[in-house]
C-alpha cells in the first residue's frame, strides 16, 4: 500500500469515528463513543504510518508544504484529543474535534494543495525543521482542543458540564502554551539565527506567533492572577486559537514575508 | 500619585499592555513595514504622511512601541518583586503552626480520632508523608502539634523564572540593537574582504551551486578561509544553516548573484539550405570563431545580456542580474567586414533574425541561423557577516523562559497540613491539603494518605 492509499483510508476512518461520536452526542450511549475512540485510534495509527512512509520516501520531515503540514496538524489534533480524553474523560468533544480533523484532511486532499514531495530548499535542510514544526503544531493542536471546549462551554447549559469544559479548556492551554512557546518562539528563534543570522526580524509570521503568545499570556494572567473563569476565559481562548490559526494559515496567503514555506 | 504607582505595579497594567501590544503588533502586519514614502503615498494617499509621522511604517522600532515594551518590562519587574518576597518566606520559613478550624475550612480536608498517643500518630503521619516524598516540618505548641508536609516547592517560583527569562530576552534585544554589527559581503571567487569592524579578513575560495535532478537548487556552498594578517587560520564550507563562527562573528550564506562581466556563451550555427550543417561554438564575449572555411566567415558574440529588454530609445539593456531573458548579440564577419548581426534569445529560438550590417530592418542574404543554447558565468556569493553580543542573552532568557514554564505547569507544589491534639489517650487529627495545580492527582494522593492513616492499627 502506498502513502496516498493509506492517507485515504485514514480519512475514511476519521469520518466514521466522527459519525460514531455524533451518534454518541445525540443518543448519549457511551458505547458509541468507545467505538468512535477505537476507530480514531486505528486512524491515528494508519495516519502515523502514512507520515512515516512519506518521510522515508521523501527523505525529509513530513511538513515542508501546506499539504504536509495540514496532514500533520490533523494528526497532532487527533493525538491531543486522545490524550485529553484518556486523562479527563471528555468524549463529548470527539464529535467536534473529529469534524475539524476531517475538514483539515479534506483541505489537505483538495486539488488546491500540491501533494508532490518536492526536494527541500536550502533553508529547510536542518534538523530544526523537525523540532520547530512538530512542537509548534502539537502546541496548536492543544489550542484547537481548548478552542472546541471553550465553544462547548459557551453553548452548554448545565453548570456541571460548563465547569468541566472550563477546566478541560484550561488544561489544554496549560499543555499548549509551553509547547507553543518552546516550538514556535524559542526553536523558531534558534533556527532563524542559524539560517539567517538574526533571531528575530519582525517578519509577519514571527509577529503573529508573538500575538498568539500575547493572547494566551493574557488568558493565563486573567485566570490565575485575577481569577477570571468561564465565559471571559472561553472567549480569550477562542481568540487565541484564531490567532494561532491565522499565524499558521492566514499569514501565508495574506501577508508576504520570509517564512514562505508553510 | 499613589494611584499612578499602584496602577504601574498592578497586574491590570500587565493585562492592558498585553492587549495594546497585541493590537499594535497586528497593525504592524497590516501596514507593510519599512517601504519608501512614495509607496505609502500610492497605497494610502493623504493618510501616508500621518502614518509615517506616527511611525506606523516602522512600527516595531518606533519610539512608542519600544516605550510600551519598556513599560511592560518595568511592570514585570515590579509585579514579580512584589510577589517574590512573600513567596521566598513561604519557601524558606513557612508557618508550620496551624489551627484546626482554619484547616477544616479548606476544600480538601479530613478529620478523625484514633486511640493512640500523639507521638505514635505523628510518626505515622510523618512516615506516610515522607514515603510520598513530602518534606515534613513539625512544631509543638502545648498539647497540640502541627505538621507541614510539602513537595515540589520550586513550582511556586515558575512564574518568576518565566518573568526573569522575558526580562533577559528584552535585555538581549536591547544589547543586539545597540551593539550588533552586520554587513553583506559580496564575494567573487578569490576576493578578500574585511569583516565589519574586525581585524581579520575572509577570502572566498570557491562558490558552488548544487542542483537537484529537477533543476531546483539543492545547496549553495562557499568555501571560505579566514585570514589574520594575510595568513590563513581557518577554512570552512559555509552553506545555508551551516554558518562559520570565528571570534564572535558568524558568516551566513544568504544570497548569491551572477557576475556577467565575462560569460561563456554556447551558440549553434545552422544553415537554411544545408540541413546537415551544424556548428557548435563555445565563445567568450568578444572572441571570434571561424565558421566556414570556404568564404572565411567568422562569427563573434559581441554582447550578452542576462535579462534583455529594450530601454530608452530602443537600446537593448539588462533589466536585472537574473537570467530571465538571456540574449546574445551575434555578429558575422567576412575578413574585416561586418556582414550581418542580430540578437538571439535563449527563451525564444525562433525570434532571431540576422540583419545585413549597416542596414537595420533589411534581412540579410546570409544562409545562417543561430541559436543561443546555453551560457555560463561566474556566480558570486553573498555572505552575511554578523556579530551579535545580544544573542547569548537571548538564549539564556529562552532557557529560563522554558524552564520557568515547565516549573509553573509541571512542577506543582503540594502541601498537606495536619494538627494533632491528644486528650485522654486519644489523638484528634485534622488535616487539609493545598494544591494550586493538578488538583485531581493531589486529591487522590491526599485520600490515599488519609485512608492509610485511618486504617492503620
Amino acid at each position: 500500500m502506498n502513502e496516498s492509499t493509506i492517507f485515504t483510508l485514514t480519512f475514511i476512518l476519521y469520518i466514521i469515528a466522527a459519525l460514531f461520536y455524533l451518534a454518541f452526542l445525540f443518543s448519549k450511549k457511551p458505547g458509541r463513543a468507545k467505538v468512535g475512540s477505537a476507530i480514531a485510534i486505528v486512524g491515528l495509527v494508519l495516519h502515523t504510518a502514512a507520515l512515516v512512509i512519506r518521510t522515508v520516501e521523501s527523505g525529509h520531515a513530513p511538513f515542508t508544504n501546506m499539504y504536509e503540514s495540514l496532514s500533520f496538524l490533523a494528526w497532532a489534533s487527533v493525538l491531543a484529543f486522545i490524550i485529553i480524553d484518556k486523562k479527563f474523560g471528555v468524549p463529548r468533544i470527539g464529535a467536534y474535534l473529529l469534524l475539524i480533523v476531517v475538514g483539515l484532511v479534506a483541505l489537505a486532499s483538495s486539488p488546491l494543495m500540491p501533494k508532490d514531495a518536492t526536494p527541500l530548499v536550502p533553508a529547510l535542510q536542518s534538523y530544526w525543521l523537525w523540532l520547530h514544526v512538530s512542537v509548534t503544531l502539537l502546541g496548536e493542536a492543544f489550542f484547537a482542543v481548548a478552542f472546541i471546549t471553550s465553544i462547548m462551554y459557551l453553548a452548554a447549559k448545565e453548570p456541571d458540564k460548563k465547569d468541566r469544559m472550563d477546566s478541560v479548556s484550561y488544561r489544554c492551554v496549560a499543555v499548549g502554551f509551553p509547547l507553543f512557546t518552546l516550538g514556535g518562539l524559542v526553536f523558531g528563534m534558534v533556527w532563524a539565527y542559524k539560517a539567517w543570522g538574526t533571531y528575530w526580524s519582525w517578519d509577519p509570521k514571527e509577529v503573529w506567533s508573538l500575538i498568539t503568545w500575547f493572547v494566551f499570556a493574557l488568558y493565563l494572567h486573567t485566570r490565575i492572577v485575577m481569577g477570571w473563569k468561564g465565559k471571559r476565559s472561553a472567549i480569550i481562548a477562542i481568540i487565541g486559537f484564531l490567532a494561532a490559526l491565522f499565524t499558521y494559515f492566514g499569514v501565508n496567503y495574506l501577508l508576504a514575508g520570509l517564512h514562505s514555506y508553510a | 500619585m499613589k494611584r499612578v504607582i499602584k496602577f504601574l505595579t498592578s497586574v491590570k497594567l500587565a493585562i492592558v499592555l498585553l492587549i495594546i501590544l497585541a493590537a499594535a503588533s497586528v497593525l504592524g502586519t497590516l501596514i507593510p513595514q519599512g517601504r519608501s514614502a512614495e509607496e505609502y503615498a500610492v497605497r494610502y494617499g493623504g493618510l501616508s504622511t500621518l502614518f509615517i509621522r506616527l511611525q506606523l511604517t516602522g512600527l516595531y522600532h518606533s519610539v512608542w512601541y519600544l516605550a510600551l515594551l519598556g513599560l511592560f518590562a518595568l511592570n514585570i519587574i515590579v509585579c514579580t518583586l512584589e510577589r517574590l518576597a512573600p513567596k521566598w518566606r513561604r519557601a524558606t520559613k513557612p508557618h508550620v503552626a496551624a489551627d484546626p478550624k482554619s484547616l477544616a475550612a479548606l476544600k480538601v480536608n479530613a478529620r478523625f480520632k484514633r486511640s493512640a498517643p500523639l507521638a505514635v500518630i505523628q510518626s505515622e503521619v510523618t512516615g506516610l508523608l515522607k514515603g510520598a516524598r513530602y518534606k515534613v516540618r513539625a512544631e509543638a505548641q502545648g498539647a497540640r502539634t502541627s505538621l507541614l508536609g510539602r513537595k515540589r516547592i520550586g513550582g511556586i517560583f515558575g512564574s518568576d523564572v518565566v518573568h526573569l527569562g522575558l526580562l533577559v530576552i528584552l535585555a538581549g534585544g536591547i544589547v543586539s540593537g545597540a551593539t550588533s554589527v552586520r554587513a553583506h559581503l559580496a564575494l567573487n571567487e578569490g576576493d578578500i574582504q574585511a569583516a565589519p569592524k574586525a581585524a581579520f579578513e575572509v577570502r572566498l575560495d570557491k562558490f558552488t551551486t548544487e542542483y537537484y535532478p529537477d533543476g531546483s537548487v539543492k545547496a549553495w556552498k562557499s568555501d571560505v578561509t579566514v585570514l589574520e594578517q594575510k595568513k590563513p587560520v581557518v577554512s570552512k564550507t559555509i552553506s545555508v544553516n551551516h554558518p562559520l563562527t570565528y571570534k564572535g562573528y558568524s558568516f551566513y550564506q544568504t544570497s548569491y548573484g551572477y557576475n556577467w562581466q565575462n560569460p561563456t556563451v554556447e551558440i549553434w550555427a545552422k544553415s537554411k539550405s544545408d540541413a546537415a550543417f551544424l556548428k557548435k561554438l563555445i565563445l567568450k564575449v568578444g572572441e571570434r570563431a571561424l565558421l566556414d572555411d570556404k568564404d572565411k566567415t567568422t562569427v563573434a558574440v559581441q554582447r550578452f545580456l542576462p535579462d534583455f529588454v529594450l530601454g530608452e530609445a530602443n537600446a537593448p539593456e539588462s533589466r536585472s542580474d537574473q537570467p530571465n531573458n538571456p540574449a546574445a548579440l551575434v555578429e558575422g564577419f567576412r575578413g574585416a567586414d561586418k556582414v550581418f548581426s542580430g540578437w538571439i534569445f535563449a527563451n525564444y529560438p525562433d525570434f532571431a533574425q540576422m540583419h545585413a550590417a549597416g542596414e537595420p530592418g533589411k534581412e540579410t542574404q546570409t544562409d545562417l541561423s543561430f541559436e543561443l543554447k546555453s551560457f555560463d558565468s561566474a556566480q558570486y556569493s553573498v555572505l552575511e557577516a554578523a556579530k551579535d553580543p545580544g544573542a547569548a542573552l537571548i538564549w539564556t532568557g529562552c532557557v529560563l523562559l522554558v524552564a520557568g514554564l515547565a516549573l509553573a505547569f509541571y512542577w506543582p507544589t503540594w502541601e498537606i497540613k495536619a494538627v494533632l491534639e491528644e486528650s485522654q489517650g486519644k489523638t484528634d487529627l485534622v488535616a487539609a491539603g493545598i494544591a494550586a495545580k493538578s488538583r485531581e492527582a493531589f486529591n487522590a494522593e491526599f485520600e490515599k494518605i488519609i485512608t492509610a492513616l485511618r486504617s492503620s492499627k
